[in-house]
C-alpha cells in the first residue's frame, strides 16, 4: 500500500524494495524501502506519506555513516538524496556554494578546485560521502586542525520536516545574526531532525602549495610532545596527527609512531614551517622527516581502523588536546591487559582520538575494553561514542555517551520538531 | 506588562535581596532609567528590578522566583547591543551579569579560558597576552561589552573574515535553564559535541533561550606576523570592486573594512589619523600570520588593489602607524557626534559581490528621505553598517530614518542577503525577520525556543515579529512599532 503510494510520487524506477535493499540494512533491520526523490517537492510529498502510513524515514546519503548510531527503535523506509545532486550556486567572488544533499563531496571539490576555491573539509571517503551526509554526521578530516569542522563552514539550509514543511534556516552569507542559527542545530544531527536538502557553505581559495610529512619517533610519548611544541610554535599547520606503531603503517610507514603534519599556503610559507618543524623535532627524538602523497590525507582519519583488518570495535575518544597521548598509551594498554592488540590514530591538535580493536576475542571482553576507553575518555575531560560495533557488542555497551542534563533538552527538541517520531528513530543520543 | 502592585513589588524585593544580598537590588525609578535602553536608545522600557547575582545558584534562584510568580526576565551585560535585545520589553526583572566578571581558569595547553559572562571581551585579551594569546572575536565595542552579551547576540568585529564569529570560538557553556532554574553544561572542554551542537545553537540566541553563567572559549596564538594595508580610492565602486579582486586573488586578509568618505572627514576631524579627506573611499586591510610570505601577500593586496583603480596604497610603517589606522576605523562611530547630533546605524548583510550595487542604492534611500549617511563596515565580510545622521530635534526626521533603515534592509534581503551580520534582531528587527524567513521557518524557530524556554518568561516580545504581516515599506508616513502600540516602550 505504502509501495504504491511512493511509487506514484517519485516513480517506480526509483523505490526500491526485496532483494534491492540489501544494501540499506541497519543492524539487521531490513526498510519496507528505498526511495529516491528528484525534487523537494517529492521529499515533502514522501515524507508525509510515510507519516500518514506509520512508518519512520531514514535520510541517506552515500550511506558512509550508517553504522554509527544504536539499534533503530522501527522500521520504516529509506529516502535516499542522491538523485539531488546539484551544484545549485557558486559565486567564486562570495565565496559561498549552495550545494543539493546527495552531491558528493568529491565531485563537488573537483567543480570548485576548477575554480581555484575548496570546501575546506576532508572527511573519509569522500568519493561516496555526500554533501548532506557530512552534514548530519558532522564529518571531518585532518584538516579541521585549522579549518574547522562543518559548524564553522556551514552558513544556510534547508531541510524537510518530519511535517513535511521546507524550513529554511541561515542564509547565503558569511557572517548572519538573523534568528536562531538553525544549521548548527542539523549539524550532527543524523537525520533525526528533518531532512537535509542543501546546504550553503562558506568556501576558501585554494592554496598555491600543500605538503604533508611524516616524522617517525622510538616512543608515541615524544610524538605527543612533538604535537605540543608544534602548538605551541608559530607554525600554522593545517594537520597534526599522531598514528601510533599499529596504525602508521596504514599510512604508508614503518611500525613506528609518527607525527604527520601538513601545510598549505604560498610555497614559501609551507618551505619555512617545513625547515622549522624539522628542527623542532630533531631536538625531541623525531626522524626522517617524509613527504606523504596528499593522497595520505584522506587516510589519515581512518588510520586508526584501516590498521586492524576486521576490527571488533571501533571507538571516537573526544579528549582535551594535551590528554591524546596518554589516552592512546592507556587505550593501548588496557586492550593489551586482555591479550588484545589495538590500533590508535588522532587529530592530536583537536583531541579527536580513535581507537581499533582486533576481532579475535570474544564479546565479553570487547565490552570490557570498550567500557574502559571510555572511562578513559571521561577521565581525559571528554567523551567516546561506538562508532563500529557489532550488534552483539552494541547491546551492552551504549553506542552514545551520556549527555548528561543536556539529553533532556535535547529529547524536548526531538520532541518539539519531530513529535511523531518519524525521523530516524532510537538511533542517537538519549534515545533519540 | 505585568503589572506589579506595590505590595507584590516590595516583597519579590524582599525575596531578590534575600538571594543576591544587600546591595544587589535596584528598584527606585530613578536607578531604573540608567537601564532603560541599550546602545540603541530609539528603544526605552522599564524594568521593575535590576538584580546584580554573583554566582550561578544566585541567578537560578532568581529565575525560579520569577517563574514562581510569573514575571519575566532578561540577562544584561554592559548594554553595548544596538538591537534592543536587553530591554525589559514586559517589564520584570532584569538579572545584570556585570558582577560575575571573573576569568576563572585559563588552560594554556589546550588553548582555552574559562570565564564568567560579565567579563569584558578585551579584559580577556589582556589577560592572556603576556603569555602571547588573545580572544580573537573582537566587536568594535570590545573595550565595554562582555563575553556573554557576545555570546547572546554572536558578535563578530573586524577580524571575522579570517577568524570566525563569537560562535567558532565557544566551546562549551554553563546555562541556568529558564523554567526550572537547572544549572547544565552544554558542550564542554573538548571539540566535539556529544549529541545535538547545543552550544552552537544557543549562541545567537538573544537571550531567549536562558541565561550564561560560565564560558568555555578557545583561546589563539597571537600571529607572528601583522601587515596593514591602506588603500585609498576617487570613486566607492573602485574600493568595492577591489574587495572582490582581493578574493579573486587567493588571499583571505584578516580584515577589509571600508570607510567612506563623509566618515573619513568626521574622523580626521575628530581625530587625525591620516586618512586623506578627499578621498571617496578607503580599505584599511590587514593580512597576519606567518611572517615567510607577509611581502607577496600584501605586494598581491596593493596589485588587486591598483587594478581596481586605487590612487595610492600604502603600508603601515610601523605599529604606532598601524594603530593609528585602526584608531581611525574603530572611532568611526564616535566621529559622527562631531557633524551630526544623532545617527542610527544598520546592521545588514549582503554577498560581497553586490558591494557595488547596494552601496548606491543605500545612497539613493537615505537621500530620497533627505538625510545624509556614513559608511564604515565589514566589507570583506558583505557586512554594512551605514550610519544615518540625523537630528533627534526636527519634527519627522527619525521617522524617516526608521523608514529609511527598513528599505535597506529590504535590499539586503532582495539580493540574497540578511538583515543582521552581527547586531542582532532583537526589538529593532523583529518585524523584518519576514523579509527573510518564511511563516515556516520562523514557526520552527519558535518551536526551537519553546524546548529551551517553554514558559516564555526568559526575554518575551524579541527576535519574533509581533506582527502577522510584515511591515510595509513604502512612501507611508511612520507608524509606531507594536510594542509602542502596547506601552511596552517608547521611541525617542
Amino acid at each position: 500500500m505504502l509501495l504504491d503510494k511512493l511509487r506514484s510520487v517519485v516513480g517506480a524506477a526509483h523505490v526500491l524494495s526485496g532483494v534491492e535493499l540489501s544494501p540499506f540494512v541497519v543492524e539487521g533491520q531490513t526498510p519496507t524501502a528505498a526511495v529516491f526523490p528528484g525534487t523537494i517537492d517529492e521529499v515533502v510529498a514522501v515524507v508525509r506519506e510515510a507519516a500518514a502510513a506509520g512508518a519512520a524515514v531514514v535520510p541517506w546519503g552515500g550511506g558512509t555513516a550508517v553504522s554509527v548510531g544504536a539499534q533503530p527503535s522501527r522500521a520504516g523506509i529509506v529516502l535516499g538524496l542522491r538523485r539531488l545532486a546539484r551544484l545549485l550556486e557558486h559565486e567564486p567572488g562570495d565565496l559561498t556554494a549552495t550545494v543539493e544533499a546527495g552531491l558528493t563531496l568529491a565531485a563537488l571539490q573537483s567543480t570548485l578546485r576548477g575554480r581555484g576555491q575548496w570546501l575546506s573539509l576532508d572527511p573519509a571517503e569522500p568519493e561516496r560521502a555526500t554533501v548532506g551526509g557530512i552534514v548530519a554526521a558532522n564529518a571531518a578530516g585532518a584538516r579541521r586542525h585549522l579549518y574547522g569542522t562543518v559548524r564553522d563552514l556551514l552558513i544556510g539550509i534547508t531541510v524537510v520536516t518530519a511535517e513535511g514543511a521546507v524550513v529554511r534556516g541561515g542564509g547565503k552569507v558569511v557572517k548572519n545574526v538573523a534568528g536562531y542559527d538553525l544549521p548548527k542545530l542539523f549539524v550532527g544531527s543524523r537525520g533525526t531532525l528533518g531532512i537535509i536538502v542543501d546546504a550553503t557553505f562558506k568556501l576558501r581559495p585554494a592554496p598555491d602549495d600543500e605538503r604533508l610529512v611524516a616524522v617517525r619517533f622510538d616512543r608515541l610519548k615524544d610524538c605527543g610532545a612533538a604535537a605540543r611544541s608544534v602548538l605551541a610554535s608559530d607554525l600554522l599547520p593545517n594537520t597534526l596527527d599522531i598514528a601510533d606503531a599499529t596504525a602508521a603503517p596504514a599510512l604508508g610507514l614503518p611500525g613506528d609512531p609518527a607525527l604527520v603534519v601538513g601545510f598549505d599556503g604560498l610555497r614559501e610559507q609551507v618551505d619555512w614551517q617545513i625547515g622549522e618543524l624539522t628542527s623542532l623535532v630533531a631536538t625531541l627524538g623525531g626522524r626522517d622527516v617524509t613527504p606523504l602523497p596528499s593522497a595520505a590525507w584522506s587516510r589519515l582519519t581512518t588510520a586508526a581502523r584501516d590498521a586492524i583488518a576486521a576490527p571488533a570495535a571501533v571507538m571516537s575518544l573526544s579528549v582535551l588536546p594535551a590528554l591524546v597521548v596518554e589516552t592512546m598509551e592507556q587505550g593501548a594498554q588496557a586492550a593489551r591487559q586482555r591479550g588484545l592488540t589495538s590500533a590508535w590514530a588522532a587529530h592530536a591538535g583537536v583531541g579527536a582520538v580513535t581507537g581499533a580493536l582486533l576481532a579475535e576475542a570474544e564479546a565479553a571482553v570487547v565490552v570490557a575494553v570498550l567500557d574502559e576507553w571510555r572511562t578513559i575518555a571521561r577521565g581525559g575531560g571528554g567523551h567516546a561514542s561506538l562508532t563500529w560495533a557489532s550488534l552483539a557488542v552494541k547491546s551492552q555497551v551504549p553506542v552514545w555517551d551520556d549527555p548528561g542534563a543536556a539529553g533532556r533538552i535535547m529529547q524536548r527538541i526531538k520532541a518539539q520538531l519531530d513529535p511523531g517520531n518519524v525521523l530516524n528513530p532510537g538511533r542517537f543520543v538519549a534515545g533519540i | 506588562m505585568v503589572s506589579l502592585d506595590p505590595e507584590r513589588k516590595s516583597s519579590l524585593r524582599r525575596e531578590l535581596l534575600s538571594i543576591v544580598g544587600q546591595g544587589g537590588v535596584l528598584s527606585d525609578p530613578d536607578e531604573l532609567l540608567v537601564y532603560e535602553s541599550d546602545g540603541l536608545t530609539l528603544f526605552r522600557a522599564l524594568a521593575d528590578f535590576i538584580v546584580f547575582p554573583t554566582a550561578a545558584e544566585h541567578v537560578a534562584a532568581i529565575v525560579r522566583l520569577a517563574n514562581r510568580e510569573g514575571v519575566p526576565f532578561v540577562a544584561r551585560g554592559a548594554g553595548t547591543g544596538l538591537s534592543g535585545g536587553c530591554l525589559p520589553a514586559e517589564g520584570g526583572i532584569v538579572i545584570s551579569l556585570m558582577r560575575m566578571n571573573r576569568v576563572l581558569e585559563v588552560d594554556y595547553d589546550n588553548q582555552l579560558a574559562v570565564v564568567e559572562p560579565g567579563l569584558v571581551n578585551l579584559h580577556l585579551s589582556w589577560a592572556v597576552g603576556p603569555r602571547g594569546f588573545y580572544y580573537a572575536p573582537d566587536p568594535s565595542s570590545q573595550q565595554a561589552c562582555t563575553i556573554g552579551g557576545n555570546i547572546a547576540n554572536n558578535s563578530g568585529g573586524p577580524h571575522t573574515l579570517k577568524y570566525g564569529v563569537t560562535v567558532n570560538h565557544v566551546l562549551g557553556l554553563e546555562v541556568v535553564m529558564p523554567d526550572d532554574g537547572s544549572i547544565v553544561w552544554l558542550g564542554g572542554r573538548t571539540r566535539d559535541p556529544l549529541g545535538y551542537d547545543l552550544t552552537g545553537l544557543f549562541v545567537g540566541s538573544e537571550g531567549t533561550f536562558g541565561i550564561v553563567t560560565k564560558i568555555v572559549v578557545r583561546i589563539l596564538r597571537k600571529p607572528q606576523a601583522v601587515r596593514t594595508v591602506l588603500a585609498v580610492f576617487e570613486r566607492i565602486e573602485q574600493a568595492s570592486a577591489a574587495v572582490s579582486a582581493i578574493i579573486a586573488r587567493g588571499l583571505v586578509p584578516a580584515a577589509v573594512e571600508m570607510i567612506d568618505q563623509l566618515t573619513i572627514q568626521a574622523v580626521e576631524d575628530a581625530f587625525g589619523c591620516g586618512y586623506p579627506r578627499d578621498a571617496a573611499a578607503a580599505l584599511l586591510i590587514e593580512v597576519d600570520g606567518l611572517r615567510a610570505g607577509m611581502d607577496t601577500q600584501a605586494a598581491r593586496i596593493g596589485e588587486a588593489c591598483r587594478e581596481a583603480g586605487a590612487r595610492e596604497v600604502r603600508t603601515a610603517a610601523d605599529e604606532a602607524e598601524r594603530q593609528l589606522l585602526w584608531k581611525g576605523r574603530k572611532s568611526a562611530f564616535g566621529a559622527y557626534g562631531r557633524v551630526s547630533p544623532a545617527y542610527m546605524v544598520m546592521d545588514g548583510v549582503i554577498p560581497r559581490t553586490k558591494l557595488p550595487y547596494v552601496l548606491g542604492r543605500v545612497n539613493e534611500i537615505v537621500a530620497a528621505h533627505g538625510l545624509r549617511v556614513g559608511n564604515v563596515f565589514h566589507a570583506g565580510d558583505g557586512n554594512l553598517h551605514p550610519n544615518i545622521l540625523y537630528d533627534p530635534r526636527k519634527a519627522g526626521e527619525e521617522a524617516r530614518v526608521v523608514q529609511a533603515g527598513a528599505e535597506i534592509m529590504k535590499v539586503c534581503a532582495e539580493v540574497g542577503g540578511s538583515i543582521s551580520g552581527e547586531h542582532g534582531i532583537g526589538l529593532e528587527k523583529a518585524d523584518f525577520m519576514p523579509f527573510i524567513f518564511s511563516a515556516a521557518d520562523l514557526t520552527f524557530m519558535q518551536r526551537v525556543k519553546t524546548a529551551f524556554n517553554p514558559t516564555n518568561l526568559c526575554n518575551p516580545g524579541k527576535v519574533f515579529p509581533t506582527k502577522k504581516s510584515c511591515v510595509e515599506v513604502g512612501p507611508v508616513a511612520y507608524r509606531p512599532h507594536a510594542i509602542e502600540e502596547q506601552g511596552l516602550a517608547q521611541r525617542f
